[in-house]
């Protein structure tokens, strides 16, 4: 554990109980996945932020672990091995440790292993319900431990795809902003490359051959391509084969021939990224943003409203809260609502954090879909707050 | 009592060869110590600086400790083995020896892809595929996993490979590799093409400063003794 004396020890270890106790009384059974997880799924969809920074080791016979570098994905997957059909609602709650790889070595704001405390809900068919709980939940907990002094952050990548399913964009782009969503360096990149017009692959081969194929059908283009390679002498390796290689050249072909981007669409998404605001604010100067596009964000909008109001009436402060468009982008299997507690002053530390994750089960294997949502706790850093030592 | 400079040099190898040239050609011959295989030396023309006789890792590790005050490596491996570069080792000037690309390498036959961004569609639609991550053969773990986030590429894992990683793509057991090459003769001869953009690092051997040893005034006179005659060496 990350505490080394045995008095941050009873203080970390009487928080955990009653952070335990809360969540209990509030109708969350206690679980203790394992620390030690399979690799992949952490690697597949955690996000590039953590999973650079995860502990991956093979064991004896080969397998291919991981010391969990979140509790989210872990009580997910007991979730699964208790009810594989996931057809039944369950509430649970944990507190254990976690490890993640820090460059600089582990330091007290940023230990290597650290005890996340946290309530995931599973199979909630009223997400507007959940949503709140969890947040109303979090918020309680941290206060309860004795933190008063803290902000709020909310974000909501649900909205990003409405903004995207609205603007009329070819589906293959839709698809590709929606997957560079999560690589916010490149993402802003393709955009301008998007709106430039510019040839997504440069010149070379590629293009050549994609100009050349680009209107037959795919048979036709599978003959072209496969002449094409016989008679420079490239043989196919790597694992790809010829049809998926043509798949992407007549993707590209479709690229060329299309007209870029239109320069509003490229600056409705620029304009909604850059929205961080008080959460009235934010959705007035988003719904600006909308109109002036001509579009229509449907019911994702209200929601947020709705999200906001409900929260107000069930007495939650949000005189310290930002919506950000932006906020959420590092954790790759969010789906929805993302939100943090953190600290205000010099440097903003994140204390608590959760979202709803609609998709995740599924790609652990879930027969169905199945609505998720959860919050976790970093005690150590919560701990450190309350007591007021500088961290 | 150990000399107020200490000095590494690679043991063995082409590193060893050329590092040996080099500090001859500034005047700074390579004298071993006891009998012929010792790993313990001295150079001539410059006192009271000893001369450690090390694997290419081994330098790269005592100069991140600050055991030796000196060492001579390639930037590659000191890029790919330490976290914290800036704050552990200073590069004090580049000796022209050694020279290496590190390159991202695909199979010549994948026409769709030319540059960086291309490789994470080809992730997305290759999980679509065959159900799982492309893998880039390498030794360069660090530098890889560094350089393919700054592209937004995720959708990959990393074989460890320490010794013909050309050869992977087309044996089946990588769809891509991370490696060195200098005159791209392998790379093409292993139906691989270097991406547009796929330039990693151009390494070549430097002579390096360990931050963390103990640098006593008459250390640092040593050493910018050393600086100052590698210096007249013209750099081939």
């Amino acid at each position: 554990m990350a505490a080394e004396s045995a008095k941050e020890f009873e203080a970390l270890e009487a928080q955990a109980a009653a952070l335990l106790g809360l969540f209990t009384r509030a109708g969350y059974e206690p679980v203790a996945p394992s620390i030690i997880q399979p690799a992949d799924i952490f690697l597949d969809r955690v996000g590039e932020a953590i999973r650079n920074r995860t502990y991956v080791f093979n064991d004896l016979a080969g397998e291919e672990l991981c010391l969990r570098p979140d509790l989210t994905v872990p009580v997910s997957r007991l979730y699964l091995e208790r009810h594989p059909e996931a057809k039944v609602e369950a509430r649970y709650c944990y507190n254990g440790p976690a490890f993640r790889f820090q460059p600089g070595g582990g330091s007290q704001a940023h230990p290597r292993e650290f005890r996340q405390a946290g309530i995931e809900s599973f199979g909630a068919e009223d997400r507007e319900k959940a949503d709140a709980e969890t947040v109303l939940l979090a918020v309680e907990a941290v206060r309860g431990a004795g933190l008063k002094d803290y902000g709020l952050r909310f974000g909501d990548i649900g909205l990003f795809y409405a903004l995207l399913d609205a603007l009329d964009l070819p589906e293959r782009w839709r698809l590709k902003l929606r997957h560079y969503f999560w690589r916010p360096p490149v993402f802003h990149v393709l955009l301008a490359r998007l709106a430039r017009g510019e040839r997504p692959n440069g010149e070379g081969a590629g293009a050549e051959l994609a100009a050349t194929i680009g209107t037959e059908d795919v048979t036709r283009a599978e003959e072209l391509v496969a002449n094409y390679l016989e008679t420079k002498g490239l043989p196919l390796a790597g694992n790809r084969t010829l049809a998926e290689i043509v798949e992407r050249l007549l993707d590209l072909a479709a690229d060329l021939r299309a007209q870029p981007l239109k320069k509003e669409m490229a600056t409705v998404i620029d304009y909604y990224l850059a929205v961080s605001a008080k959460p009235k604010e934010a959705i007035d100067r988003i719904a600006l943003v909308a109109k002036g596009a001509g579009i229509d964000l449907g019911d994702a909008l209200a929601a947020e409203t709705r999200r906001f109001e409900r929260l107000i009436r069930d007495g939650l402060d949000l005189s310290n809260t930002i919506f950000a468009t932006e906020f959420g982008r590092s954790l790759e299997y969010y789906s929805g609502l993302v939100f943090q507690i953190e600290t205000r002053g010099r440097e903003t530390l994140h204390i608590a954090g959760g979202g709803r994750y609609d998709g995740l089960l599924t790609d652990l294997g879930s027969p169905r879909a199945v609505p998720a949502v959860g919050s976790a706790i970093h005690t150590e850093r919560l701990l450190a707050a309350i007591q007021g030592t500088p961290r | 009592m150990r000399a107020p400079l200490i000095i590494a040099i690679p043991s063995k190898g082409r590193l060893k060869d050329a590092a040996a040239e080099t500090f001859q050609r500034a005047g700074l011959g390579l004298k071993r110590i006891g009998h012929e295989r010792g790993y313990r030396g001295a150079l001539e023309g410059v006192d009271n600086v000893e001369v450690a006789y090390l694997s290419a890792a081994e330098i790269v590790h005592q100069l991140r400790t600050g055991r030796v005050h000196l060492g001579v490596t390639g930037e590659d491996l000191i890029r790919e083995t330490i976290a914290d570069v800036s704050s552990s080792v200073e590069f004090l000037r580049p000796l022209g020896f050694g020279r290496a690309d590190v390159i991202v390498g695909v199979p010549d036959c994948w026409v769709d892809v030319s540059r960086m961004a291309d490789l994470e569609d080809v992730a997305a639609q290759f999980m679509r595929e065959h159900g799982r991550r492309l893998r880039v053969a390498t030794k360069y773990m660090n530098l890889t996993r560094r350089f393919f986030a700054a592209h937004g590429v995720a959708g990959y894992r990393i074989v460890e490979s320490v010794g013909a990683t050309e050869a992977t793509p087309a044996a089946g057991t990588a769809e891509l590799i991370v490696d060195i090459t200098t005159t791209g003769t392998t790379l093409r001869a292993n139906h691989l093409k270097l991406l547009e953009d796929g330039l990693i690092l151009r390494s070549q051997a430097h002579l390096i400063a360990a931050r963390r040893a103990s640098w006593k005034p008459e250390s640092v006179q040593l050493r910018d003794e050393i600086v100052q005659r590698l210096s007249k060496v013209p750099s081939t």
